[in-house]
């Protein structure tokens, strides 16, 4: 068994890497990485635009966004993704790269629910903090921007990650659409043995366990730094400060 | 009712003209007129539920009001203005909340420096000098690196007022600094407001405090029912009080 898996690794190991590359599209796990930090990257400032949309006074940007909020919510990712392949190619024409399909429906997707956790993180500081920047002079952008989400943000750090975290699950699906990543590979690969599907898909599981784990262990690190930080040094020693779930697969989404 | 209506415009720091407010059906201020000096320390009692937090909140445009003007250093507040202009006049009000609003991810000397630098454009260096000489001022310089949690009550209201300082306003509003402290920490937010009253601040409070009304306070404002009903010198309002309602609620305090 161990063997087995040994043996698939050190045979296959560059095309689960980097896909075909550089004979072909890049893909495998350099794909799926690249994938998910960019969805990560763009859905995280996209998800902020969103949240102060949906908290804005103005209706004209209000309703859109809440609109788009609980649609993407109410649709599987799935459904999402074969939408755009299929749609967006019909409605404009141009001939999308797979890649920048699952890449744009990832940042509306995810972005949609980091939005909502943002918004919450903001809501839950209470009017007093905002007020307090107001009447300092701080206009609402550099309030929110100096005040209100530093603290919100890094509240919501658990809830964050768990988004993350499912993003990089979530970069899975772009298999449907031929996304050469590393379940692509893994796929590639289990076609061209035949008889060791549950070796080559335990090592696409243990992977992304890794790199999901590791994005875990990565933030509680940054997190246990601010948390020192703000308790500052004199400050009693407080034990399990906050509820995080080490796991990756507390990452339950509708 | 519109006490000191004698002072020259010039010497007014902030003039309320006909305030009036509602939520909904609910009058909250009903025409308020009075006006502030400079160098005055004006405050503002009444029974809970009276308006008076309102009434302060409406000074530096925290609150809107339905009509009327309130005027801070001749400047019409409620007037039609742009977002910068109504941020500079809030910089230069000081307002210090009943539940003192610091900012807890900041410490005590960012909390002070933070506004000056990111509002004002003064810079760092300069900011921090200022802030612990402020702290200094609060008595809590020894304090500069702790974070709001790890300060009591009474120590975060008085970082709460070197941050207010900070921004040098020529006004502070105060709603109520001291309700939400254990009454053993009154004591020194109360001395920090006094010594600033000595230095000549104009300070308009909200505050149950008779205590300090009675020492420090130039002029008292009782507001009930969203009106203004007796203003008067402390020593007047608690000697001899001529509102019924006024006698009624000093009376009350004595029990």
């Amino acid at each position: 068994m161990i063997h087995d898996l040994i043996a698939i690794v050190d045979q296959y190991w560059l095309l689960l890497l980097i896909g075909q590359y550089p004979n072909g599209p890049l893909g495998g796990l350099a794909n799926t990485l690249i994938l998910s930090a960019l969805s990560i990257a763009i859905a995280f400032p996209f998800a902020i635009l969103l949240a102060f949309a949906r908290l804005s006074k103005y209706r004209i940007l209000r309703w859109p966004v809440t609109v788009l909020v609980y649609v993407t919510r109410g649709v599987p990712l799935l459904m999402l993704v074969l939408w755009s392949y299929f749609l967006v190619p019909l409605l404009t024409g141009a001939d999308v790269p797979s890649f920048l399909t699952m890449l744009t429906t990832l940042v509306v997707y995810q972005g949609a629910f980091l939005s909502e956790i943002i918004r919450a993180g903001i809501v839950a500081l209470g009017q007093g903090q905002m007020d307090a920047a107001r009447a300092l002079g701080h206009s609402y952008f550099s309030a929110m921007r100096y005040v209100i989400l530093p603290q919100a943000l890094y509240n919501m750090i658990p809830s964050m990650l768990s988004t993350f975290v499912a993003t990089i699950k979530d970069t899975t699906l772009g298999y449907v659409i031929n996304v050469p990543d590393l379940t692509f590979a893994a796929s590639q690969v289990n076609n061209q043995l035949l008889t060791q599907p549950f070796q080559v898909f335990l090592i696409l599981a243990l992977t992304y366990y890794v790199i999901c784990w590791s994005l875990t262990w990565l933030t509680n690190v940054v997190e246990r730094r601010i948390t020192r930080r703000r308790a500052g040094l004199v400050a009693p020693k407080r034990r399990g400060q906050l509820p995080i779930s080490l796991t990756p697969n507390a990452t339950e989404q509708p | 009712m519109t006490a000191s209506t004698s002072t020259s415009a010039k010497d007014q720091a902030i003039r309320l003209a006909d305030v009036r407010k509602s939520y909904g059906d609910y009058d909250v201020l009903k025409g308020i007129d009075a006006t502030v000096a400079r160098g005055e320390v004006v405050v503002i009692c009444g029974p809970s539920g009276s308006g008076k937090s309102t009434l302060i909140r409406t000074v530096n445009r925290l609150e809107e009001i339905n009509s009327g003007s309130i005027f801070f250093e001749g400047q019409d507040v409620h007037a039609q203005m742009s977002g910068r202009d109504l941020n500079r006049l809030r910089s230069r009000i000081g307002f210090v909340f009943q539940s003192f609003n610091l900012f807890p991810h900041l410490s005590a000397v960012d909390n002070v420096a933070m506004s000056p630098i990111r509002v004002k454009g003064v810079a760092p260096a300069e900011a921090h000098e200022k802030a612990l000489k402020l702290l200094d001022r609060v008595g809590l310089r020894e304090k500069a690196n702790s974070y709001p949690g790890q300060l009591s009550g009474g120590q975060q209201q008085r970082v709460a007022i070197a941050r207010a300082l900070a921004m040098e306003p020529p006004v502070m509003l105060f709603d109520e600094p001291t309700s939400a402290l254990d009454p053993e920490m009154v004591g020194e937010v109360l001395n920090v407001m006094k010594s600033l009253a000595a230095e000549g601040m104009t300070m308009m409070c909200v505050t149950h405090e008779m205590g300090f009304a009675r020492d420090v306070a130039d002029r008292i404002w009782f507001i009930d029912a969203g009106q203004i009903i007796e203003t008067a010198t402390p020593e007047e309002f608690f000697k001899n009080p001529r509102h019924p309602r006024a006698q009624r609620f000093l009376a009350d305090l004595r029990h």
